[in-house]
């Protein structure tokens, strides 16, 4: 295997409702902690509402879903991590986040330039007997490491096994699409592999209404986004502070 | 040779200098974070069998379809059913972190009587001396349902009654009651069929009717910016996220959708743009600018642009009479892409929403918003799964949660055809639950069970030989070879479709435009039942600051 997973949303059909988001906590075992706040808890996907500024009828708003770039070239986060907890996954393209050899030190979450890393303050904790609604496919997190979207890897895995249990090495496409994209009721969040030159995601891709949130960093972000409206196409250009703003409130 | 106390220091530097180049303390440090990691009391998912079951929501009317995955015998994950015909695999964000809502802190662990606890033994007394001395009124936020027949029942024999709570989309259909003649309750949107909708600040993007059927056509038809096949036309004070994804958004003063709705009939009527259909309203078109804030012009473009793409429909966030009006003079009621009938029942449903005078007990089925507390002094019995606080009845009685009952899916109160489904129980009660049939059937043995009424609708549609089954595969109706199979495919989450050739007439006399009805704004969850939502999304939207969402409780 030697994809390069990632993905176009499309700006114009989001409606920001949030199924995304739930999805995924729900996919991944994040915990709903009544003490995590907008700095501290966990949203490995955060869909914000942003705005062109104006204000009456010309003001026109839309929604971002945010969530880890998968930065191919110079990735921030493996660059500054000192226990080598994160790595591009040659096989896929996935920035993966091992959280058994996470220190905690939170380079990485000060390295990401989409502010899209995590920390866990607490112990992951549900209400008595929540824990049998966890899914399996997925571990716990502990307290004390950083996380983050890993497309689904769990996801990832069964693919695999399932294609090894039919005696083939390349996986069915239909059998790994991460939850977010399974869950947009409109279909706005768009899945593929960017390796493949006949996938409709890296056509979309390379659309002139494609664009990368801070492309110009060069850190070749795997997630694109979409949009017919210029002043949307203009958040590819936004600052990081802009960003943290956009992503804190 | 002797040791001395620098030789001593000198192996103590030289080892300690020497384990760094080893492994060891790498290994020790990694390790040590792995088993700081994995503490005993971290809670692990349950490992078991995974499978999975097909299911419907039952947290609201619309019945969406489900894909629920299973693991040792309990819901690990929702996800929505791609083969059901309406929402083709979209569920609304609550339902896709509706599998924990069992577990949640505020689940009702046990009978209570004002606020104490007490036993369903007393609960039982206390129910039946009151219905031994009057009559009994039934509340359900969910009719059509064979639970909704038993409680019925069980009403009438007591010579009480039965009143629906009924939703804001149902609310937007009363009107036509009058005009028409059928109850609203056999009313509904073809909104596959229509060309434009204009929407009086009706959230049709955000949860309005069964969510994932909007969102799905919106996407398919209406998500493209320039000229859409499906044109959305907001007229919302706010930007709201309906507004924000419509063709246009047309803001307006808040509580003058009337007057706009007005104005849009008079510019429609005057300049011949479509076949008079109904009556002309008294408001003219410049009152009707001036009241809602938006020009002349821009209310005669508007009208051009509903013309322009015909069917249209209007909908309302709420019961409208002028909305309701519009859609008259548009010629959309009872004609493809507007209001249709589909099905031909005629019993109009009590509101519950006016004083209960007469009754000795009034039950409150658990598909009631927690929200609504009935106008009435008698003793109030609530069932729910889910305790709000304060109470908000004399009794509260612990009533099945999410997929933890059998229960069949009616129509949704938006649909335009019939449909029907069954949704098996799924999870086991994490408590001491009963239904309010079970609780019902200790009372009047003689009460016919909501399975058997399941069976019987299930036999119905077997004879009747009509409509699709929409599974794994669509099959005509007609082919299935015995109640026996249809009942298994429904079972295993096939959803019964009727499809009439031809829509069932729908005649409707409107004289006089109705009298000015100020509007009041639609909320977002306001009809969400229950007094909790999933944590996930409480969560999530708590921290993106997506919606306002209320104050979360301490676990």
């Amino acid at each position: 295997m030697n994809a390069r997973y990632g993905m176009v949303i499309d700006l114009d059909r989001c409606t920001g409702c949030g199924s995304c988001m739930v999805t995924c906590a729900a996919e991944n075992n994040v915990p709903a902690l009544p003490q995590a706040t907008a700095r501290t808890g966990i949203t490995p996907m955060l869909v914000r509402k942003v705005s062109n500024g104006q204000e009456g009828s010309d003001r026109r708003e839309t929604f971002i879903p945010i969530l880890c770039m998968h930065c191919e070239h110079d990735t921030p986060c493996v660059k500054v991590c000192p226990q080598q907890a994160v790595e591009v996954d040659k096989a896929t393209g996935i920035v993966m986040q091992m959280p058994q050899r996470c220190l905690g030190c939170r380079y990485c979450m000060t390295a990401c330039p989409y502010h899209a890393r995590y920390f866990n303050w607490w112990d992951p904790a549900w209400p008595a007997g929540m824990e049998k609604s966890l899914n399996p496919g997925v571990a716990v997190r502990m307290r004390g490491v950083v996380e983050k979207c890993n497309l689904c890897n769990a996801r990832l895995h069964a693919a695999m096994e399932k294609a090894a249990a039919a005696g083939k090495r390349e996986i069915d496409p239909a059998d790994y699409v991460p939850a977010c994209v399974e869950a947009c009721p409109t279909g706005a969040i768009h899945f593929g592999n960017l390796a493949d030159a006949n996938d409709p995601v890296t056509h979309e891709a390379q659309s002139p209404e494609a664009f990368r949130l801070l492309a110009r960093l060069g850190t070749e972000p795997k997630v694109y986004y979409k949009s017919k409206d210029a002043w949307v196409r203009a958040l590819g250009d936004t600052s990081s502070t802009r960003l943290s703003e956009v992503q804190h409130g | 040779m002797k040791v001395t106390r620098r030789d001593l220091l000198a192996w103590s530097a030289g080892a300690a200098a020497g384990l760094l180049v080893t492994p060891v303390p790498w290994k020790i440090l990694d390790d040590v974070s792995i088993w700081s990691q994995n503490w005993p009391w971290i809670p692990q998912p349950a490992h078991g069998p995974i499978e999975v079951k097909q299911s419907f929501c039952t947290l609201c009317p619309n019945g969406c379809g489900l894909r629920v995955r299973m693991a040792a015998g309990w819901p690990v994950g929702v996800g929505g059913m791609k083969t059901h015909p309406a929402t083709r695999g979209a569920l609304c964000p609550l339902g896709f972190g509706a599998h924990q809502l069992n577990w949640v802190p505020q689940r009702l662990r046990s009978v209570q009587r004002r606020g104490r606890s007490s036993s369903w033994n007393e609960a039982q007394a206390a129910f039946a001396k009151a219905c031994s001395d009057g009559p009994v009124v039934v509340i359900d936020g969910y009719p059509g349902r064979a639970a909704s027949v038993v409680m019925h029942d069980f009403a009438r024999k007591q010579g009480g009654s039965c009143r629906v709570v009924a939703t804001a989309e149902s609310r937007a259909l009363s009107p036509y009651e009058g005009w028409t003649g059928i109850p609203a309750s056999s009313l509904g949107y073809d909104l596959e069929n229509t060309a434009t909708i204009i929407s009086f600040g009706a959230p049709l993007l955000d949860g309005w009717g069964t969510p994932g059927r909007f969102t799905r056509l919106w996407a398919e038809r209406a998500a493209e910016i320039g000229d859409p096949q499906l044109r959305l036309i907001q007229i919302e004070p706010t930007l709201s996220r309906t507004a924000a994804r419509a063709w246009k958004w047309i803001p307006i003063r808040e509580g003058t959708e009337f007057a706009l709705a007005a104005g849009l009939a008079r510019a429609l009527l005057e300049q011949k743009l479509v076949p008079a259909h109904g009556p002309i309203p008294a408001m003219t078109i410049p009152e009707s600018a001036a009241q809602t804030g938006i020009s002349v012009d821009a209310i005669c473009d508007l009208a051009r642009s509903i013309a322009d793409r015909l069917p249209a429909m209007a909908i309302a966030a709420d019961q409208n009479v002028s909305v309701a009006a519009l859609n008259v003079v548009l010629g959309a009621v009872g004609a493809r892409g507007g209001i249709v009938r589909r099905s031909p029942r005629s019993e109009h449903d009590l509101p519950a929403d006016i004083e209960i005078s007469n009754a000795r007990a009034v039950l409150i089925d658990s598909s009631v918003p927690w929200s609504f507390v009935p106008q009435t002094d008698a003793e109030t019995f609530r069932f729910a799964a889910w305790d709000g606080a304060p109470p908000k009845a004399d009794w509260l009685l612990p009533a099945p949660g999410f997929l933890e009952e059998l229960t069949d899916i009616p129509t949704a109160p938006t649909s335009a055809v019939e449909t029907y489904a069954v949704a098996p129980a799924l999870a086991k009660p994490t408590r001491e639950v009963r239904s309010p049939a079970q609780f019902l059937a200790a009372l009047d043995r003689d009460l016919v069970s909501p399975e058997k009424i399941v069976h019987a609708r299930c036999a119905e549609i077997f004879r009747s030989h009509a409509g699709t089954l929409y599974g794994q595969e669509s099959t005509s109706a007609a082919k299935i070879p015995s109640v026996e199979k249809l009942e298994e495919q429904l079972w295993a989450g096939a959803v019964w479709v009727h499809e009439p050739s031809t829509p069932a007439s729908l005649r409707c006399e409107l004289n006089r435009w109705p009298s000015i009805e100020v509007s009041t704004p639609h909320t977002w969850g306001s009809d969400w039942s229950l007094p909790v939502l999933p944590p996930l999304a409480s969560k999530l939207y708590a921290e993106s600051d997506l919606r306002q969402t209320p104050p979360r409780r301490k676990a």
